[in-house]
């Protein structure tokens, strides 16, 4: 393994910010921690920098101990949210810092500048100043600066969340194409699943400090493994287990398990299936563009989410509808982590 | 396994860190806390020889201490009163309303930063003293000598600090409050006293406890104008100077380091709830116009400029007269300085104030760096003895450097005598507000850069060198320029320690003054603020040349 954390923890005051992590990391792999804030994603990115200090654990590189090692010795590219791009130095001296730090020869260091600043497609706006560059344009020095110095791995903290929808789509593309090409590892903190979705190869779901889940796009989607997990990627119906469960033959949940079901799973019927079959009244019809959502309140009061594909005609609100909860679309979802 | 508690091996770049602060807390410890405790240790030396209370004994019933101690509050604190109460109106004038020359009115009431503190005194002296202009125009008997001397001169004086931080606290606040407090009906009175006041309630108080330290503990105007009416100031200096009672004075500097300190803890306390009322979301207020609300405040702040102009103007023009009040001719021959070492106190000052401002730049630097970037709780300690000369007289410290290094036992004794030991007081002596000026600047550097350079392997050397002091090095020196304005003109700590050959120039002004060559200091008065002047304009067309046009340079 390349990076391996064993039951790394670290406590602010009397806040436990990372408890107890064991992960491991494979070369070349494109990782995504992702969680709602406060939940230790960056605390756990800024521990594998060298930028924190674990309280106990360990964290191993190729099988070496990074513990002793301060973040300067690490040789990680770290590229932060809020860029950091030393203001009184061009795009091409902010480029070449990591390399002259490393007494690299000047000769040398120019080639690479070009070379990364091409990367990034800034090659021409070596010689400008951060402040004269847009958001976007920032970020891509920053990330060339993380590269230029050849580390080991790229680690990115939410790199993308400063800035706007339309150039955040454009860079998340351009980052995932450069891991893919150059197949450095990376791991990248974020707390929008959507682009830890369309990027990582792996998603670790953090909460409390713990990890919740670890697997790709379509493990953590479809078969999420915790109710954490569930809610907080994408859209998801809990069931209350006492109202349903007898008239979900056989689907039943056990003590410290939830039963769930994502809104677009749920059919909507003319008749009788060989599914269960429930009866309810729309209370309110969203239309979303490509999809429209429904609150739908079945007969015993309980309230559920459908989302059907396209727009719902004849679905307005206190319109009567069958439907039905396919069992293989049914998640038992542990309250707690495993 | 797990080893609880990793720890990082201390490297290179650690030990640096370290070593500075050290270094910085050595230094305080050698310059600040020393000379403190040889004050306190020697007011416990009995005219016998003997340890005891009986300097405490004697001194605290004596009816001339209850006099002084009277004396001395009851003048601080209606000088405190009536400063802030007319500072925030000056403030108010200049925020808060669109009346023109704000920027000039501004500079006029900065003026006595420029210059040493007994300038206003002097002013005043030329003014309203038996042979003022006043008395001898409209034959009228006013005796500027005492409270009244004290109380004008020393508002004069503390105006500008007053007035720096209430401008600040009234420069931000939140426009959706004053909106909403009109929208309710509110009358201008009832907005002020329920949105602008409690807005700026932090800088009020803030102001109080400034005014109240400096006019507690400032010596220049009361020597000058204070005739008979004594405060604690003045009389460490008159149990040092005038009877060589050492033990005695010790016991008057201990009495003025009491509420001194008290003051400035206060200021410090209030000082950091200061910032909490504006958020993100704030809407700046922008003042609006309104011509009669405007033309009252610009006719106050007229009326107060003004004094400010008068005062300082007479001593310029009495410095270009033959001999005020009796003859008005003009002539330049008070800047012969024909006198004592004649114009060589002058060279000393810029000597001093040049060292000083160095010397800050270097160390009051380093302890800043030191201390934002070692965050441990052991420098909750360092931070203390960093702003602590803030609670310390000038009087005070300065006898403390008497009594702890006039003593051929102590290392420092070397430099006892020297303009060195004066710069090294003068840095001491404001240190905390050099440091606070560079740690508030350091602050607001996002700690981000510091960890950017670190992942890319640079050293905090390196990090300092090519990326912190470019980006501070406009507070550097601002630093320096602090520090060389108030070695230009400070009297209280350094009178102790000047030589016939290290004279300086505020004390050349004082020793004119009271031989009654009041021209002559009239015209050394002038030469000090000149020189701070000059250097001012200096400096700022030098940062201006390198591009750091924003650099406010008072602070």
């Amino acid at each position: 393994m390349f990076l391996v954390l064993k039951t790394v923890t670290k406590r602010f005051a009397d806040l436990t910010a990372v408890a107890g992590v064991d992960l491991q990391i494979a070369e070349g792999e494109f990782v995504s921690f992702l969680g709602p804030s406060g939940c230790g994603k960056t605390t756990l990115l800024r521990l594998i920098a060298g930028l924190e200090i674990p309280d106990s654990g360990q964290i191993e590189l190729h099988g070496r101990d990074l513990s002793a090692l301060p973040a300067r010795k690490r040789n990680f590219g770290v590229v932060f949210q809020s860029y950091s791009l030393f203001p009184n130095l061009t795009v091409a001296n902010n480029v070449a810092y990591g390399l002259q730090c490393r007494k690299a020869p000047r000769a040398l260091i120019a080639e690479r500048v070009n070379e990364v600043l091409a990367l990034v497609h800034l090659a021409a706006h070596a010689a400008k100043y951060p402040h004269e560059l847009s958001g976007g344009m920032q970020q891509r020095v920053a990330l060339a600066r993380a590269l230029a110095p050849q580390p080991e791995a790229l680690l990115l903290d939410e790199p993308l969340s400063a800035l706007d929808a339309k150039v955040r789509e454009n860079l998340r593309a351009e980052i995932r194409e450069l891991q893919h090409r150059l197949g450095i590892t990376t791991i990248m903190v974020t707390h929008d699943q959507e682009e830890a979705m369309e990027m990582a190869d792996r998603i670790v779901v953090m909460n409390q400090g713990r990890i919740e889940q670890i697997g790709s796009a379509d493990d953590i989607y479809w078969r999420p493994s915790t109710r954490f997990v569930g809610e907080f990627i994408g859209r998801i119906n809990i069931l209350d287990a006492r109202s349903w469960q007898n008239r979900l033959n056989g689907a039943a949940a056990s003590d410290g398990e939830v039963l769930a079901i994502r809104p677009e799973h749920i059919r909507i019927v003319e008749g009788p299936t060989d599914e269960a079959v429930f009866e309810g009244t729309v209370r309110r019809a969203a239309f979303l563009g490509n999809t429209t959502r429904l609150v739908v309140e079945a007969d015993g009061g309980e309230k559920i989410e459908i989302e059907v594909h396209g727009t719902a005609k004849g679905l307005a609100t206190g319109t009567r509808l069958l439907f039905a909860l396919p069992r293989a679309s049914l998640n038992r979802l542990a309250t707690a982590p495993r | 396994m797990t080893k609880p508690g990793v720890r990082q091996r201390a490297d290179g770049d650690h030990v640096l860190l370290v070593a500075v602060a050290a270094c910085s807390a050595a230094l305080l410890l050698l310059f600040v806390l020393a000379p403190i405790w040889a004050i306190l240790k020697y007011s416990f030396v009995q005219p016998d020889g003997g340890w005891g209370v009986g300097n405490y004994a004697s001194y605290l019933v004596s009816p001339r201490f209850l006099g002084i101690l009277r004396n001395t509050f009851e003048v601080t604190i209606s000088v405190t009163v009536f400063t802030v109460v007319a500072a925030y109106g000056f403030a108010y004038a200049i925020e808060r309303t669109c009346m023109p020359f704000k920027s000039a009115l501004r500079m006029i009431a900065l003026i006595p930063i420029f210059s040493p503190s007994l300038v206003q005194a002097l002013g005043l002296q030329f003014l309203l003293g038996r042979n003022g202009l006043i008395n001898r125009t409209f034959g009228t008997e006013i005796d500027i000598y005492g409270f009244w001397g004290i109380f004008i001169a020393d508002a004069l004086y503390a105006f500008p600090h007053a007035f720096l931080i209430l401008a600040t606290a009234l420069a931000v606040s939140d426009a959706r409050l004053h909106e909403s407090a009109k929208c309710l009906g509110a009358s201008a009175a009832r907005e002020f006293w329920t949105v602008t006041m409690p807005a700026t309630r932090y800088g009020v108080a803030s102001a109080i406890f400034v005014v109240f330290t400096i006019v507690i503990t400032d010596f220049g105007n009361p020597v000058v104008i204070g005739g008979n009416y004594s405060v604690l100031a003045v009389e460490i200096y008159n149990q040092v100077s005038g009877q060589a009672n050492f033990s005695m004075g010790a016991v008057v500097g201990v009495i003025l380091l009491l509420p001194a300190a008290l003051a400035v803890l206060a200021e410090k306390w209030v000082a950091r709830r200061q910032f909490s009322t504006l958020s993100a979301q704030s809407v700046p207020l922008l003042p609006t116009r309104a011509p009669a609300r405007d033309v009252c405040w610009l006719l106050y702040s007229c009326t107060i400029a003004l004094i400010f102009l008068v005062v300082v103007g007479v001593v310029v023009y009495a410095s270009f007269v033959r001999l005020w009040p009796y003859n008005l001719g003009f002539t330049l021959r008070h800047y012969q300085f024909d006198v004592q070492n004649g114009i060589e106190p002058l060279w000393t000052s810029l000597q001093v104030a040049v060292m000083t401002a160095a010397m800050a730049m270097v160390f009051v630097t380093a302890a800043a760096y030191a201390s934002h970037q070692l965050q441990v709780r052991a420098m909750r300690v360092f931070y203390f003895l960093a702003i602590l000369p803030a609670a310390v007289p000038g009087m005070v410290l300065g006898l403390g450097y008497v009594l702890a290094f006039n003593n051929p036992s102590n290392p420092v004794y070397t430099l006892y005598g020297t303009m060195y030991l004066i710069a090294i007081c003068n840095l001491y002596h404001y240190h905390a507000q050099g440091f606070l000026l560079a740690i508030t600047n350091m602050k607001q550097i996002s700690r981000t850069f510091d960890e950017a350079s670190a992942t890319l392997g640079g050293s905090r050397m390196t990090t300092f060198r090519r990326v912190t002091l470019p980006l501070i090095w406009p507070t550097v020196i601002s630093v320096g320029v602090f520090f060389f304005m108030r070695s230009m003109v400070t009297l209280s700590a350094v009178i102790f320690l000047i030589t016939p050959s290290t004279q300086l120039a505020a004390v050349s002004v004082l020793y004119l003054d009271d031989r009654g060559a009041l021209n002559q200091a009239a015209a050394f008065a002038v030469c000090i603020m000149a020189t701070v002047v000059a250097f001012l304009i200096v400096t700022s067309l030098v940062l201006r040349l390198f591009g750091a046009k924003t650099t406010a340079l008072i602070r």
